[in-house]
């Protein structure tokens, strides 16, 4: 049964991670030497992570052999890289399980996690250029290590890097913590800063290298789009913060309240339905005033149906005995010239 | 004219002496001359409140009470912890904590009638304002003496069962015995009660005026026994309700 679905899972997302490779292998991108766009790589990682790793296995092993079948490369050609593709996607899901990450909430999670996905391209790819090494001789060493090795293995870590994360978080397996929204964060600026570097360089020398106006005007304009990466990271990163500091003190705010005795905590409501550590201290400020307000409605009930019950009999009984003595009634006749003296 | 204010309570613990130990420093921050003397022969406790080390060779009460000295020789100034700077005086008579006393107090009992002439002397030689009498909880024959020669009861409770039953039965002794003025203080008090309706039920239901609603208060029960609230904490809210109190009975 579980091994049915892993298979199912395995075959199903194998065939759609073979039409897109299928795509991607007709359209080539201007900067295809360098990084080219392949999203589809975060596809075997990702069903390996959050299904099993030999599902994952079976992705990149099917989706690799689908997509060079497309291509009309042939299928069993370059059997390495189905070997390759299926490592990529049984790795990350390994090395996830075998520390013991379930939800993936902290920055130890979030780090093992992209430390995985980076180890396995680069196993992967090793794997893949071990046995053409050995067996097929498709490449030509030093030659193929700039024309393809490290552009396979940039490609893939780069993607992976980007977007594993990215679809785990809409599968709801990387939870928005503070310190998963913190680490995304540098990462994503981190990523941003690489990422406008890396293609404007890639631009500039792509079709151009005549003259050297013509570089040095290239070179500009990779400055320029930097920039523009960087102030649109720093903009982001502001309303990153912002997200975190404004529900913030809209608690303290809220916990002022109930300290003067104002329970109703509605106001927070919407920072109670987010996911991280300030949607659960919401969540725990608000059943706390919740339940302050029932125990001190209780109290007042209380005491609004307090009813003093003396017993009557008893106290005529009480008094009696005292008021009876000899002691008593002599008291009491000489009180009034006690107090006078 | 002096004043006789008894304070008392059915049981036990519902803080007579407390409450004794800050209404005098009260009165006598105002500029009285304040006495406490603590007739809980059997269980003294408020001289802890003043740091008076009531093992020492001094007098006490008892000493007085068994024909051993003068009355007014058992009376220690306490000023001090008063923090009296309006030229108020304090004095404590305290009970003997002396083992061998108390036991004796529970074996042979002693004169109940010298402890009136005592409290007259007290106020005549110290010239007392305001004379304070810390009784032993229920109403045994020196309790009685000191409720029939008060001008003011005050009646300590807390707000339950066993305080309201026993509460009935001091009032009803304090008008056979024509105490002047009974005033109830309601003590121990959890802070989210309804303070202004539960002093109105309580009145009603004795028929007596409630001249304090004292909450429980954790610092007091930090403070324990050693140390006055009121001088420790006075602008505590506590320490607004024993200012109260005081406007009351200091008339």
């Amino acid at each position: 049964m579980r091994a049915g679905k892993i298979i199912l899972a395995g075959c199903l997302w194998g065939a759609v991670y073979g039409i897109m490779n299928g795509i991607s292998n007709t359209v080539l991108l201007p900067s295809a030497p360098f990084i080219s766009i392949r999203p589809q790589i975060a596809l075997p990682m990702v069903i390996g992570i959050i299904s099993h790793p030999s599902a994952g296995f079976l992705v990149g092993f099917t989706g690799n052999l689908i997509g060079d079948g497309i291509s009309g490369f042939g299928l069993w050609k370059f059997w390495n890289w189905h070997l390759a593709n299926g490592l990529i996607g049984f790795l990350p899901g390994m090395i996830v399980r075998y520390a013991g990450i379930g939800k993936i909430a902290t920055v130890r999670d979030f780090g093992i996690l992209e430390m995985g996905v980076i180890a396995a391209s680069a196993v992967s790819v090793g794997a893949a250029v071990l046995l053409d090494y050995g067996f097929l001789h498709f490449m030509n060493f030093p030659e193929s290590f700039p024309s393809w090795i490290l552009p396979a293995f940039l490609t893939d870590a780069v993607n992976g890097f980007i977007l594993v994360p990215a679809v785990l978080i809409m599968a709801r397996r990387l939870i928005l913590t503070l310190e998963t929204r913190t680490i995304l964060l540098i990462t994503t600026l981190l990523v941003l800063a690489i990422l406008s570097t890396a293609i404007s360089i890639t631009w500039s020398v792509w079709d151009d290298l005549v003259s050297t106006e013509a570089m040095i005007e290239n070179f500009y304009l990779a400055g320029i789009i930097s920039v523009l990466f960087i102030v649109a990271g720093f903009v982001a990163s502001i309303a990153f913060i912002r997200r975190i500091t404004d529900p913030v003190s809209r608690l303290i705010l809220a916990a002022e309240e109930v300290e003067k005795g104002r329970y109703d905590l509605a106001a927070l409501e919407p920072i109670s339905r987010r996911s991280d550590e300030l949607g659960q201290l919401s969540r725990v400020l608000q059943v706390m005033a919740d339940q302050v307000r029932k125990r001190e409605n209780h109290l007042l009930l209380q005491v609004q149906e307090l009813q003093i019950k003396i017993d009557l009999d008893r106290k005529a009984k009480d008094v009696a005995e005292i008021v009876e003595t000899e002691y008593f009634q002599t008291l009491k006749k000489r009180a009034k010239e006690f107090r006078a003296s | 004219m002096a004043k006789t204010i008894a304070i008392h309570s059915f049981r036990g613990g519902t803080g007579k002496s407390n409450t004794t130990a800050n209404l005098a420093c009260l009165l006598a921050g105002m500029g009285r001359r304040v006495g406490i003397v603590d007739t809980d022969l059997q269980s003294p406790g408020i001289h802890v409140l003043f740091g008076l080390d009531a093992k020492g060779p001094g007098y006490a009460l008892n000493d007085f009470l068994w024909g051993k000295c003068e009355v007014t020789r058992a009376a220690y100034d306490v000023t001090a912890a008063a923090e009296s700077s309006s030229g108020g005086r304090l004095f404590l008579i305290p009970a003997s904590i002396r083992a061998g006393d108390i036991a004796r107090v529970l074996h042979y009992g002693y004169d109940v009638n010298l402890l009136k002439e005592g409290y007259h002397r007290l106020i005549g030689d110290l010239s007392l304002d305001f004379l304070f009498v810390d009784t032993h909880p229920g109403l045994n024959e020196e309790t009685l003496l000191s409720i029939a020669i008060s001008d003011i009861l005050l009646i300590l409770l807390r707000p339950d069962h066993q305080d309201y039953q026993g509460t009935s039965v001091t009032v009803e002794i304090s008008r056979q015995l024509e105490v002047p003025r009974t005033c109830l203080v309601l003590n121990k008090v959890p802070e989210n009660f309804d303070r202004a309706a539960l002093a109105a039920k309580v009145s009603a239901a004795y028929d007596c005026k409630v001249v304090g609603v004292l909450n429980h208060e954790d610092q007091m029960m930090t403070l324990a026994s050693s140390g006055i609230f009121v001088i420790r904490y006075p602008d505590h809210p506590l320490s607004s309700e024993f200012k109260s109190i005081v406007r009351e009975v200091g008339q």
